[in-house]
Order: C-alpha cells, then sequence, then structure tokens
C-alpha cells in the first residue's frame, strides 16, 4: 500500500514541470509599401501593447510585428510613435522608455530611457526632439543620434504631480504644446534656447493640437469632467494665431460632449475629430458642421488618422479594450474601403 | 492617454482592504440531535501546545445523522485546520490556492491576490468575518494576500446559492472565516520563527488563557522580506552595443523583483466570557500596520531611483454576545466599527541631490459602524427551523485621489466624500420532515444608499439517497443582486452613480457521500454541477476623457462542475496518509449584446478565468513527522476578451508544487516544532499575470515552540 501510494505521489509530481514562460523567437518581419503602423496601447499595467503594420495596396495587416521581429515585448501602454528617416519612434509610456526600429522590418536600433512618463517625440533636429512627458512639468530634450536625455525644458506655473505635456507642432523656429491633463494651456518653446517663451490659456484640457494648411494652430479641449476641482465646461475647438498666440475663433460644443483626436488631412486644409461620430470640416470654416462625415456604429471610437497621400480615413474601435481592436479604412468621401482588427486598444497610428 | 487610468487602477489593485477575522460560536452544534450511524470519520486537527504534539492517526467519532438544519442543501467547502496552519508564511491565498478549486489570481509574492469563484470576478465574493462582510466598501473585493492563514481559525467556502442565507452579493460565493476561542485551560504560548529565502523572516506568538468562564487569545504575526527575487525576464532584452552605439547582441536578463518589499504586522486580541449559563461575550480586536512596495512590470525601463509605496493601518473591534437559550432558540448580536486608512504615494528622483519628486499622493479613509442580529428558533418537535438576520454597514469614505493645481492657481483635491448604509436581512424556513430529506427557503432583502435591491429567494434541497455510504443529495436555486461599490459609483473622474445592480440567478445540483472503515480508510467526495447567469456585469471601461468609468455591459454565463474528494488511509499504525484533492470545470462565457458590431468576445471565455483549476494536497504522517506535498493547476487563461490565440493573447497553463518537511518534538513542558517549506519545487520561470514575474524555488525554515 505504502509502495503504490508514493508511486501515486511521484506520479502527481511529474505534471508539475509543464509551465511555460514563452520565449519568442525573433522572425524576419518586412513591412513592404507606405503602409500605416498601428501603435495598440494594451492594458494599463499589463505589458501587453503591440505593433501592427497595414498595407493599404494589398490590404494585408501584421500583428504583435515589434515582438515577432525582437523577441521581447513592446512594452506598458505604447503612446504614440513617429516615423523619421526610415525609423519608427515608438513611445511607450508606462515603461518609460522610446524605442528606436527600423521601418522597413521592425528590428530594434536603439533605445533612450529615462523617463517619467513619456507621450509624444517631436524631432527638431537630427540630432535634437523633444520628449513630453506626463506626471512630470519638464519636456525632455534628447539626442536621438546618442539615444539620450541630454537636458529639460521646464514649464512654468506647472506642478510635478500633475504636471501634463502632451502634443507637439512647429511652426518655424517655435515648438507649440498642448498640455492636457488638469492643464488648460498652449505653451510655446523657443527651440533654440529650449525654453519655454510663452504660454496661452484656451479651454480646459486641450486634447489634441494641430497646425493647418494657413499656418494656424488648432486645439481641441474636452471641457474636464463633471464635478471636477479643475472646473467643468463646454468643449470647444480653438484656432489660434502662432504669431500673435492668442485665440481667433472658439467654436463650442455640447456640454458633456467628448470631442478628441483633432487630425487634419495632407495639406491641411481639412479639420477631423471624434465626438461620438467622426466630423470634419474645412480649416476655413466659419462654424462647426452639422452634420457628421461618418456616423459612429455605436461604438467610442478611440483613435483617427488620415492618410496625408490619399485622405483615406482610418478610425480605431477599441470594442471592450480588452481584445483586439477594429480599424476601419474609409475614403475622403466616407466610403468603407477595407476594415481589419489589430491589437488591444489601438489609439495612435504613424504612416510609414 | 492611459495614463490616466493611474490613478483608477493603483485604487483598484492596490489599495485593497484588509479584512479581519473574528469568531462566532456556531449554534448549529448544539441545536442538532446527533444519531449514531456507525460509520467511521477522521478526525484531525493540530492543537499547538505541547501536549498535544502527538501522532496524528484515523480516529473513530460519532457521526451525526441528522444533519444540521442550518446547511440543508448547502454546498460548502470547509478547510482543514491543518491547512490553515500549515506555516506561518501562509496568506488566505495560499491556502485558497492549495485547497480549493477557486482561482486565485496573483500578482506576484506578497502581492495583491484576488479570487474568481465560479468564474466570477473578485468582487462577485463575499467575504465575512462570521457575519460581518469585510469585502472593500470602496472595491467591493479583498485581498488574500493580506489575511495571515495562522489568523484563521475557521474557514469555509459557500458555493454560489449558499452564500444567500449568510449574505447578499455573493453572485460567485462567499467565503466565510472565523476565529474560534478554543484554548486548553490554563496559560500557554507558541511561538514561531520563519527564515526564508530573500532575507525573508516570519513571526508568529500566540498566548492563550482559558478557564471555566474566561478566554482570551493574543496573536501578533510580523512578516518582512526585501522580496527581491531573481528571475530571467523574458519580456525584456538589454542590448550590445559596438562603438558606434549600432546593436550587435541581445539578450534576455536576470532581473531581481524591483520595489517588491513588505512589512506586515498584524496583532488581533480577543477576549471572551461564558457565564456558563447560555451567554457568552467576545471581543475581539485587530490591528493591521501594512507597508508594502509595488513591484514594477518586467516591461518597465525605468532607471531612476523611486519609490513606489502602499500603507495601510486598520482596527476593527468586534462586540459580540451570544444566548443560547436551551434547545429551542438562540440568538446573536453584535457591532463594531472598522477603520482604514491607505496611502499610496509613487515618487522619483528627477536629478540632482533633492529630494524625490511625488507623483502621486493618494490617501483615503474609512470609517465603517456596523450591527447585526441573529436569532433561531427550533419547533418543539425539531422538523422546523426559522431563522433571521439583520446587518447594517454604515460606510463613510473620503478619498483623495490626486493633487491638482486649478486654474486659479489654487490647491485642489480629486477625489469624493461619501457616505452609504448597507442594511441586508433575511428569513428563512427549514424544513426536515425525516431524517433523509430537507428543504429551505430563504428571502433576503437588501438596501445600499437608497436604493432597495428586489427581493433575493432561495431555495434548497438536500436528501439522504442512500444510508450505505452516506450518499447524499443537494440542490438549491437562487436569484442575487450585488450593489456598485463606492468607487464604481463615485471614485473621481469616472463613477458613475446611475450603475445598476448586478444580478445573478443560479442554480445547483450535487451528489456527495462518506464512506470508511474504523481504522483502515476514510473516504468522501462530492460532484456539483452549477449553472448561473450574471447581467449587468460591471466593467470599468476607458472613455473619450481619458479615464476609464464603470458601465454596466456585461451578461455572463457561468456553469461548471465542482468535485472533491478527501481519502485518509492508515497505512500502518504509525503512518497515516490524508489526500485531499479538488478539480473544477468552470467556464464562465460571455452571453451578452455584442458591443459593436466588431465584438468577438461573445460566447468566449471570460479573460483570466481558467476553465479548469484542481489541487491536490498528499500529507504522509509517520510518528512524529511529516510530509506534505501540495499542487495546484489552473489551465490556460486567456488575456483578451476575444480569446486569441496570439503570442500576448493567454497565459499558458499553471502548474505548481510545493513541500513541506515538518518535525515535531516533544519534551517534558515543550514542544517543538521544525518545518522547511519548499515553494515551487521545479523552479519553473512563470507567470500567473502578465508583467508580474514569480519567484523560482525558495526555501524557509520555521522553528516553533510552545508552552
Amino acid at each position: 500500500m505504502l509502495h503504490r501510494t508514493l508511486a501515486f505521489l511521484f506520479m502527481v509530481s511529474a505534471l508539475a514541470s509543464c509551465m511555460k514562460w514563452d520565449y519568442v523567437d525573433p522572425e524576419e518581419i518586412q513591412t513592404d509599401g507606405h503602409g500605416l503602423f498601428i501603435i495598440n496601447e494594451g492594458n494599463f499595467q499589463y505589458g501587453n501593447a503591440s505593433l501592427c503594420y497595414y498595407d493599404p495596396a494589398t490590404k494585408e495587416v501584421q500583428t504583435e510585428i515589434f515582438l515577432r521581429a525582437n523577441g521581447f515585448k513592446l512594452g506598458d501602454v505604447a503612446q504614440s510613435m513617429t516615423v523619421r528617416d526610415g525609423r519608427g519612434w515608438i513611445v511607450v509610456n508606462n515603461s518609460h522608455v522610446i524605442f528606436a526600429i527600423d521601418a522597413d522590418n521592425c528590428r530594434e536600433t536603439g533605445r533612450i530611457e529615462g523617463f517619467t512618463s513619456p507621450r509624444y517625440i517631436h524631432f527638431v533636429s537630427d540630432d535634437k526632439a523633444y520628449v513630453s512627458q506626463i506626471w512630470d512639468n519638464r519636456i525632455a530634450i534628447v539626442d536621438p543620434r546618442r539615444y539620450e536625455i541630454t537636458g529639460y525644458i521646464e514649464v512654468p506655473d506647472m506642478a510635478m504631480a500633475s504636471g501634463s505635456t502632451e502634443q507637439m507642432v512647429q511652426i518655424g523656429q517655435y515648438v507649440y504644446c498642448n498640455c492636457f491633463s488638469y492643464q488648460n494651456r498652449i505653451i510655446k518653446i523657443d527651440t533654440a534656447t529650449d525654453r519655454v517663451v510663452a504660454s496661452l490659456t484656451v479651454g480646459i484640457q486641450p486634447q489634441s493640437l494641430v497646425a493647418d494648411a494657413y499656418g494656424k494652430l488648432w486645439t481641441i479641449c474636452n471641457g474636464g469632467f463633471e464635478d471636477s476641482p479643475y472646473g467643468y465646461e463646454t468643449p470647444a475647438l480653438y484656432r489660434i494665431d502662432p504669431q500673435t498666440f492668442s485665440v481667433e475663433a472658439k467654436f463650442e460644443f455640447a456640454l458633456g460632449d467628448n470631442p478628441s483626436e483633432l487630425c487634419t488631412n495632407g495639406d491641411g486644409t481639412r479639420l477631423f475629430w471624434l465626438n461620438d461620430d467622426l466630423w470634419q470640416m474645412a480649416a476655413s470654416a466659419p462654424r462647426l458642421p452639422f452634420t457628421p462625415l461618418i456616423e459612429s456604429r455605436g461604438t467610442i471610437y478611440y483613435g483617427l488618422t488620415v492618410d496625408p497621400a490619399c485622405g483615406d480615413i482610418y478610425i480605431a474601435d477599441a470594442i471592450d479594450y480588452q481584445q483586439p481592436g477594429k480599424i476601419y479604412r474609409y475614403d475622403s468621401h466616407a466610403r468603407l474601403l477595407d476594415e481589419f482588427y489589430a491589437g488591444i486598444t489601438p489609439g495612435a497610428f504613424a504612416f510609414k | 492617454m492611459h495614463e490616466f487610468m493611474k490613478t483608477y487602477d493603483i485604487c483598484r489593485d492596490a489599495r485593497l482592504v484588509r479584512p479581519q477575522i473574528t469568531q462566532r460560536v456556531s449554534q448549529d452544534a448544539r441545536a442538532v440531535r446527533p444519531y449514531t450511524l456507525k460509520l467511521c470519520l477522521i478526525f484531525l486537527c493540530i492543537v499547538h501546545c505541547a501536549s498535544c504534539i502527538a501522532q496524528r492517526s484515523l480516529r473513530e467519532v460519532t457521526v451525526i445523522g441528522r444533519r444540521p438544519m442550518r446547511e440543508i442543501g448547502v454546498q460548502k467547502t470547509r478547510f482543514d485546520s491543518l491547512a490553515l496552519k500549515e506555516n506561518v508564511a501562509l496568506s488566505m491565498a495560499d491556502v485558497l490556492t492549495y485547497n480549493s478549486g477557486i482561482f486565485v489570481k496573483s500578482y506576484g509574492r506578497a502581492t495583491l491576490s484576488t479570487v474568481a469563484f465560479r468564474g466570477t470576478s473578485p468582487s462577485h465574493t463575499q467575504v465575512t468575518w462570521n457575519g460581518l462582510n469585510i469585502n472593500s466598501p470602496m472595491l467591493g473585493m479583498t485581498d488574500f494576500s493580506t489575511i495571515p492563514s495562522y489568523f484563521v481559525d475557521n474557514a469555509s467556502l459557500l458555493h454560489g446559492s449558499s452564500s444567500v442565507g449568510e449574505t447578499g452579493g455573493g453572485l460567485g460565493g462567499l467565503v466565510r472565516l472565523g476565529t474560534a476561542a478554543d484554548a486548553p485551560d490554563g496559560f500557554h504560548g507558541q511561538y514561531v520563527q520563519g527564515i526564508g529565502s530573500f532575507s525573508t523572516f516570519d513571526e508568529y506568538l500566540r498566548l492563550t488563557f482559558h478557564n471555566e468562564r474566561w478566554t482570551s487569545s493574543t496573536r501578533v504575526v510580523y512578516s518582512s522580506s526585501p522580496n527581491d527575487y531573481k528571475y530571467t525576464n523574458h519580456d525584456k532584452k538589454v542590448n550590445i552595443y559596438d562603438d558606434n552605439h549600432n546593436i550587435v547582441g541581445q539578450y534576455h536578463p536576470t532581473e531581481r523583483n524591483v520595489s517588491g518589499a513588505f512589512k506586515d504586522f498584524h496583532a488581533l486580541q480577543e477576549v471572551y466570557y461564558d457565564d456558563q449559563n447560555g451567554n457568552r461575550l467576545g471581543l475581539n480586536a485587530w490591528y493591521i500596520n501594512s507597508n508594502r512596495e509595488l513591484p514594477i512590470l518586467t516591461t518597465d525601463y525605468a532607471d531612476t531611483d523611486f519609490d513606489n509605496r502602499q500603507r495601510e493601518q486598520t482596527l476593527r473591534t468586534v462586540l459580540s454576545w451570544g444566548h443560547n437559550r436551551g434547545r429551542g432558540w438562540n440568538t446573536d448580536i453584535r457591532g463594531g466599527y472598522v477603520y482604514t486608512a491607505l496611502a499610496y504615494d509613487y515618487k522619483r528622483a528627477v536629478g540632482g541631490e533633492g529630494p524625490m519628486a511625488v507623483m502621486t499622493r493618494s490617501r483615503s479613509y474609512v470609517n465603517t459602524f456596523f450591527g447585526r442580529a441573529e436569532g433561531n428558533i427550533y419547533t418543539r418537535d425539531r422538523r422546523w427551523l426559522f431563522t433571521a438576520n439583520i446587518s447594517a454597514h454604515q460606510n463613510l469614505v473620503r478619498a483623495h485621489d490626486k493633487n491638482i493645481v486649478t486654474t486659479d492657481g489654487n490647491d485642489a483635491i480629486v477625489g469624493y466624500d461619501k457616505g452609504r448604509i448597507d442594511l441586508s436581512g433575511a428569513v428563512s424556513a427549514k424544513w426536515q420532515p425525516n431524517s433523509r430529506l430537507g428543504m429551505s427557503v430563504v428571502l433576503r432583502r437588501e438596501m445600499s444608499g437608497t436604493k432597495w435591491a428586489p427581493i433575493i429567494p432561495a431555495f434548497f434541497i438536500d436528501g439522504v439517497i442512500s444510508r450505505k455510504g452516506n450518499v447524499m443529495a443537494r440542490a438549491s436555486v437562487s436569484r442575487n443582486y450585488r450593489f456598485p461599490s463606492l468607487n464604481d459609483m463615485y471614485f473621481m473622474p469616472g463613477g458613475n452613480p446611475d450603475l445598476k445592480s448586478e444580478s445573478g440567478f443560479s442554480y445547483d445540483a450535487g451528489i456527495s457521500f462518506d464512506i470508511g472503515r474504523s481504522h483502515v480508510y476514510a473516504l468522501s467526495g462530492s460532484v456539483t454541477w452549477f449553472d448561473s447567469y450574471i447581467d449587468d456585469w460591471i466593467l470599468w471601461l476607458p472613455t473619450t476623457k481619458g479615464f476609464f468609468s464603470p458601465r454596466n455591459v456585461k451578461e455572463v454565463h457561468a456553469y461548471g462542475i465542482e468535485t472533491k474528494a478527501e481519502l485518509s488511509v492508515q497505512l500502518r499504525s504509525d503512518l497515516l496518509l490524508d489526500l485531499n484533492g479538488s478539480l473544477s470545470w468552470t467556464p464562465s462565457v460571455n452571453r451578452g449584446e455584442p458591443m459593436t458590431e466588431a465584438d468577438k468576445s461573445v460566447g468566449k471565455q471570460l479573460p483570466y478565468v481558467p476553465r479548469t483549476s484542481a489541487s491536490l494536497t498528499g500529507r504522509l504522517t509517520w510518528r512524529t513527522w511529516s510530509f506534505l506535498y501540495k499542487w495546484a493547476h489552473y489551465s490556460r487563461r486567456f488575456t483578451m476578451s476575444s480569446n486569441e490565440s496570439t503570442l500576448t493573447g493567454h497565459l499558458p497553463p499553471y502548474y505548481m508544487s510545493n513541500i513541506v518537511l515538518g518535525k515535531k518534538i516533544a519534551l517534558r513542558n515543550v514542544g517543538l516544532d521544525f518545518k522547511l517549506a519548499v515553494n515551487n519545487l521545479f523552479n519553473e520561470d512563470y507567470l500567473s499575470v502578465l508583467s508580474r514575474p514569480m519567484p523560482g524555488i525558495n526555501f524557509e525554515l520555521f522553528i516553533g515552540i510552545s508552552i
């Protein structure tokens, strides 16, 4: 009896050695054509951000290409990506890192570490870029050639704990940046001195920032949220004259609306944004449109971009944020051209 | 955009209130008329005093032929005291993992551990301390890693509908914990020290006094560790560069669990007075002081100094009076107060020699006043039992989650300050027309704030199919509701005061048996099938404003089969083998309407809920030696609601083995107890949750002394 029992226990213990934390062997990835990188945030604190590539010509989509090309994960909350001179710079917010990849094969070429909580990277020149951050009142200055932080731009009148700098747009010598979370300003940075030289108060929580064909800046403010100690107001779209650094026009939405993801077409003559539906208007329009360009499919769209070359519109549906989101591709006349799945929470795009 | 989730997620993941454990005397045992059935069962216990360090053996006891009327039709799993008192380093998360079919989702060693009971979410498992709901009123759930198993004397699971008799909201079930007044006469003491890998130290002291009327028990636990175990990071690679900063090689680094240190102190004082006339007074006070760092992810490249820390102070006090008047009726009244202060701080070095900059400073304070009354009365022929209980919890929560500077330059706090009273009352009628059949009806009504839930009805039936083998069948059906937590409703930003209660409908049926032969073996087992539907399942989803907000979105069908078996074999006169196993098959499937036309989650298993879980403990006791083997298994867990089989779409099956070797030495007035625990016996390199590394093989030696 004893022997049989011990044999049984041994047999059970043999079951115990089947568990694996998977290694992923790198494979060859080719991102052909002039396609679109889709940056999938993943779930906060689960480290499952991912990168996809979509070729509009062939309508082929490749998923998890960073992991497959490099054999390690992209990280936790991939926030944005900028492609410059054949390299993609992926800002991975809660991994506190920016990965540089070869845009043709997605192999890592380098990384910049040491950030508090990076959001976007903007290239001033080949050897200087700015990295905006949240939970920090500083914009990091990096040297992309040496992959290191070389300095900081302190934002005046901004506390560290509620610090937030976001998207950056350069017009001439100056970089403009919207300060988003519990903020209400656009700041102006002199790239020659790397200092904030002016700031402009707009509405509560300017969420995104673009420049149009006429040299104007546009920002969309979401108005905060109800009962927020920071305030709650009607969301609005602001047009800003960068020369005088003043608000030229304000287009109000309805209280409670959630406008976001402001972007332009290739030549900057049209503005696009999400507010449940997809909306567009001419950059010269005197008022907000009455009808959307594309009606919502009953979901909260999470990402938006417009192909600068052909004007195709890509909208991301994150669905329940726990499964691969779906991307809808429309032409500029709102005709559906394609649809495909990407990764969890597709929130940003970058054209190759 | 998701960085804004940090405030919420940190709260969800880190700010869990520690449950407390107290004691309530089961009145049922006194109310049951015993019958002898000539059947042997096992009586297994360890009493921590020198006089009781004796060889364990299969013992013959009287079997209760008439089942406790309070448990008619109830599906219950009771934990053996051996499992609870296995070693001082264990938490209730460990006990649940290795002794039940419940899935424990662990974020690491001494880190958040929540449960999925019958395929439901952590907030669908109620946790009580003899009737007092100890789920956090803010989060609606419990972190089982923060309950030292040495502080628990009685623990049981009430599956699904079976929880309705105790409390509402247990859509998955109820974990019922308690302490007992049991202590040997006179003064006794026990001290245990554990010294383990990663500079882990565990200290446990218990002092007891007992005489005819008074019982006093004082318990203290202190656990600390840098918890900086090494692991090979498969999620990351380190680059090797040439002089021109070209990458010429990469490798997976061996890293340490950074920011995983913990220092947990618990003290539990209990005093009981029995007037020998049916009255019993009790006072329980549990103080917790916890200081835990929150480990970084495997995908974190932060290279600057930081401090990511959660601190908690909790005091729970309970005053109780129980009265047992003869054999006809008994009552229990208790009241108490719970205070919890939680602090979460995230600081980072931002260059220079100055202090670290504060990124997050979050504080919350919870005051809870509670009262509970319960009465049971039997009819003269004892065929009917009527019970009633009512409880009230007044929760006052003040949560400061973020400090901001307003547009006019003033400091302001993002948070909420809310109070809510939760009432719950139930009446039941239980009928045993004969010794073979029992039926029970429970009607429960609950109120939260100003909202009433519909009546929660439950019906139970059981019957003896065969006295030979003690074969019994049980079945139950119930409706149930769970109110949203205070964070669900008021968290700033995102709280949704318009949330509806989650509602569930469940039924189960099962069969069990007990067989044995005196001094040879005892074998028991059960199989239960359950089926439940939960509507308006609350999920926190991102909004376009960048933060999360809860919504009633899903309908879930959770069903499956739970099996349990226990076997004890007296292999020789001085050699005893105990085997205890469980196997649960619990599909938990999203049956709601697609959220959008693109939604692929309908019909799929919920993420992070395994379809199959199993546990087995085998204990071999030879004279004063013991050998324990523990094994747990969870099947593959999907990380996506659409059950994708992509590289990051799932976690591989989980198999874990631990062993404990023990030796007791009984001296004249002192008992010594030595144990060596080996965890992760096969040194598995594994994850339980994405990006949360678990430790490899590790050891801890325990030396106990009892007087």
